[in-house]
């Protein structure tokens, strides 16, 4: 499904999306070259909600995102940020978290932090007071003076986070911000996002981690190719697949098969199978009425991940989704 | 704007802090201290090597008598003025029985290197030298001719026959060399610094890019300001390094050179003209900088950027050729073309400074060339937006800037 941008639409959750929505973007284009990064990107980011961006390595997130942030303009399509069709004139309503890290090294991490608010129009003797306050609650007090080339890659992660919403921003844009940290450290961040998210934040975030996406977002983007292959709710996505199920017969005897879905596989007393769409209650009918009986039976809803996978492969049969795994979610 | 202004204070604050709050820039501050010790220290060591060559090196002059006594005497005398020359050492010798031979022996000598020998009449001496000693040898026959003049003068001894006034003007007039002097000194003066200080301009984005902040500044801050701000805190740096040599030099003027007059002579009067110094010194420094910074941001790696300083200097180089020419002519159309392009414009108008009373042109120059500053500036940073960032195309960056963006 992927969004109307100009409309206003409705959804099912209690939101509405407008096009004075926090983020907002219509057939977004880029290219680098004769490589064509962003083909075709739209999407509308409702008030308050955390919304990911999710897409294999080199879909074009990174791309998008920039392009939504006004660090790169679009070749083509149209683009709006908290209301401001020139990004940069809400640069001091945004935190942004690039993909690739950057802190100064010889800069002590409380003032790095009230650098980077300073950079977004807060005091600078504001941002050192509350970079005390939120390191504190991060667990990193003992780091306050630490200059950021002593502080582990995790620790430095935090810290530029930190520094992102010192200011207290609108809208939090995070591009990849759980790749590199520890379970430890991408709790804490999920953590802060949620914190960031109760206090009325916005937030979009980008990954291929869908774990954190199923955890976190209200809603998402799947972009692949260049493209927005998918947008909607995590259970929305999930729904583009059918359910699973396994089958255990009271009498496991010949026939059975004849049943189930054609995909259906024998292994030990039970069957497994998919449930094409609407079929479900047919098929356990058929099952008891035919006398194998109901023994057990479950049905398991696919998860993100599969979602993902599948929308990724209709469009990308080659993509490479080998680091796109649960796993990396700890 | 009020935010735009404020980010440019914040990055060129962090920058002058990251560069002066660092032992690297007690060595930068200290160089030319270096310099100068490494100065003194090879002078000394000439001296060393031309008294010792001195100790041994001697021309003689074989005479008795009178002619002896009226050869010392010119020879004291010509040595005043002869002050820094590779002057050896007399000495006046009684002649032996057969000269030649004694002047043969002199020229032969392994203990002491005698490199010219006069001997006979001072009327009609006879000189010789060693190769490469002519002068030495001219200078004998000097001795000889003043010694001659003395003796037909009537003078017992060489003692001076005139007895001149020598008194010291305290006041330089402004002559047109005195002017041109001037002018040259400032534009020299504002070239070093700016070639010293601005070249380091090249540099300045490297670190940004090569820990990847250069994403976090593009995001938060228009580039025009982060540029801006890197640009106003290398200046910072720039002037923290001029302040301290300047407080220097004034201290040791008044210290070792007191009462003495100073050797600038512009038109315009003189404190008027160290002020213009100092802000032509601002506008060389950013204007250059600005060319610097922006050259700099387009290259890839430390590599590049070092490959970068000869091209840089080769143009530094042709400004000042410029300028000096132009300073030597001032008022010609060469003069004009160097005082209007902006980035010779500095030095060439602090030229026109000393040539020439009028203030005004100063006024419409500075703001000329602050002008093309923020020019400059703009200009790197769409280059840098286009080229490194690779936002938009080429073609964006002839798109007015004054018209507003619809998306």
């Amino acid at each position: 499904m992927v969004v109307a941008n100009t409309a206003q639409v409705e959804t099912e959750s209690t939101y509405s999306v407008t096009a004075s929505s926090p983020v907002w973007a219509s057939h977004l284009q880029k290219s680098f070259g004769k490589a064509q990064a962003v083909r075709d990107v739209s999407l509308t980011v409702p008030q308050g909600v955390i919304y990911g961006v999710l897409g294999p390595n080199g879909a074009g997130k990174t791309t998008t995102l920039r392009m939504l942030l006004g660090i790169i303009d679009p070749d083509g399509g149209e683009r709006s940020l908290l209301g401001e069709t020139v990004p940069r004139r809400a640069s001091n309503r945004v935190g942004y978290l690039p993909e690739e890290r950057g802190l100064y090294p010889g800069m002590k991490a409380r003032e790095a932090i009230a650098f980077l608010g300073a950079l977004r129009g807060l005091p600078l003797s504001e941002g050192r007071k509350r970079a005390e306050e939120m390191m504190a609650a991060a667990g990193l007090a003992d780091a306050i003076h630490k200059k950021i080339r002593q502080m582990s890659k995790g620790m430095a992660q935090i810290v530029q986070l930190l520094g992102s919403i010192v200011h207290r921003p609108e809208l939090i844009v995070l591009d990849e911000p759980f790749s590199g940290l520890d379970p430890v450290n991408q709790e804490h961040l999920e953590a802060l996002i949620r914190a960031e998210q109760a206090r009325g934040a916005t937030i979009l975030f980008s990954t291929h981690v869908m774990a954190h996406a199923e955890r976190l977002c209200a809603r998402l983007s799947i972009i692949a190719g260049g493209m927005v292959r998918f947008e909607g709710t995590v259970d929305e996505a999930r729904a583009t697949l059918p359910m699973k199920a396994t089958y255990i017969a009271r009498q496991d005897a010949e026939g059975i098969a004849d049943h189930l879905p054609d995909d259906a596989v024998h292994e030990g007393n039970s069957w497994r199978f998919t449930v094409p769409e609407g079929q479900a209650e047919r098929i356990v009918s058929a099952l008891i009425a035919s006398g194998h009986g109901l023994e057990g039976l479950t049905m398991q809803r696919p998860s993100l991940h599969d979602a993902f996978v599948k929308i990724v492969r209709d469009v990308q049969p080659d993509a490479n989704l080998a680091d796109t795994d649960l796993e990396d979610a700890a | 704007m009020k935010l735009a202004f404020r980010q440019i204070f914040i990055i060129a604050w962090r920058d002058f802090k990251a560069v002066a709050g660092t032992p690297t820039f007690l060595l930068f501050l200290l160089a030319p201290l270096f310099m100068i010790l490494m100065g003194i220290a090879g002078g000394m060591g000439a001296g060393q090597v031309a008294s010792s060559a001195a100790s041994v090196t001697r021309i003689a002059a074989l005479a008795d008598g009178t002619d002896a006594d009226r050869i010392s005497a010119v020879h004291e005398q010509m040595r005043l003025i002869m002050t820094g020359e590779a002057l050896p050492m007399l000495e006046v010798i009684k002649p032996e029985a057969d000269p030649e031979k004694q002047a043969a022996r002199l020229m032969a000598s392994q203990s002491v290197d005698y490199i010219g020998v006069m001997l006979g009449s001072m009327n009609q001496p006879r000189i010789y030298h060693s190769v490469g000693a002519a002068k030495q040898g001219r200078y004998l026959a000097a001795l000889a001719e003043n010694a001659e003049r003395s003796r037909i003068a009537g003078a017992t001894t060489g003692k001076p026959l005139t007895r001149p006034q020598l008194v010291e003007a305290r006041a330089a007039p402004r002559s047109v060399g005195g002017k041109q002097a001037t002018a040259s000194i400032a534009v020299f003066g504002i070239f070093f610094l700016t070639l010293f200080l601005a070249g380091q301009g090249v540099g300045m984005l490297a670190e940004e890019k090569s820990n990847k902040v250069i994403e976090v500044l593009a995001a938060a801050a228009p580039l025009e300001s982060v540029f801006m701000g890197k640009l106003v805190g290398m200046f910072g740096v720039a002037l923290l390094f001029v302040g301290f040599w300047a407080i220097l030099g004034v201290i040791a003027l008044s210290t070792l050179a007191a009462g003495m007059p100073l050797p600038f002579n512009p038109a315009v009067p003189l404190p008027i003209f160290c002020i213009l110094f100092a802000l032509y010194f601002t506008t060389a420094y950013l204007l250059l900088a600005a060319v610097f910074l922006g050259v700099g941001a387009q290259a890839a790696t430390i590599r590049e950027i070092q490959m970068l300083s000869l091209p840089i200097t080769v143009v530094q180089m042709l400004i000042l050729g410029l300028c000096t020419t132009a300073a030597s002519q001032p008022g010609t159309s060469l003069a004009r073309f160097a005082e209007w392009m902006p980035y010779s414009s500095p030095f060439a108008m602090i030229a026109r400074a000393a040539n020439d009373a009028a203030i005004w042109p100063h006024v419409l120059a500075l703001f000329w060339q602050i002008l093309w500053v923020g020019l400059t500036v703009w200009i790197a940073a769409r280059l840098f937006r286009t080229g490194v960032l690779n936002s938009g195309s080429w073609k964006s960056l002839f798109r007015n800037p004054l018209r507003r963006k619809n998306a």
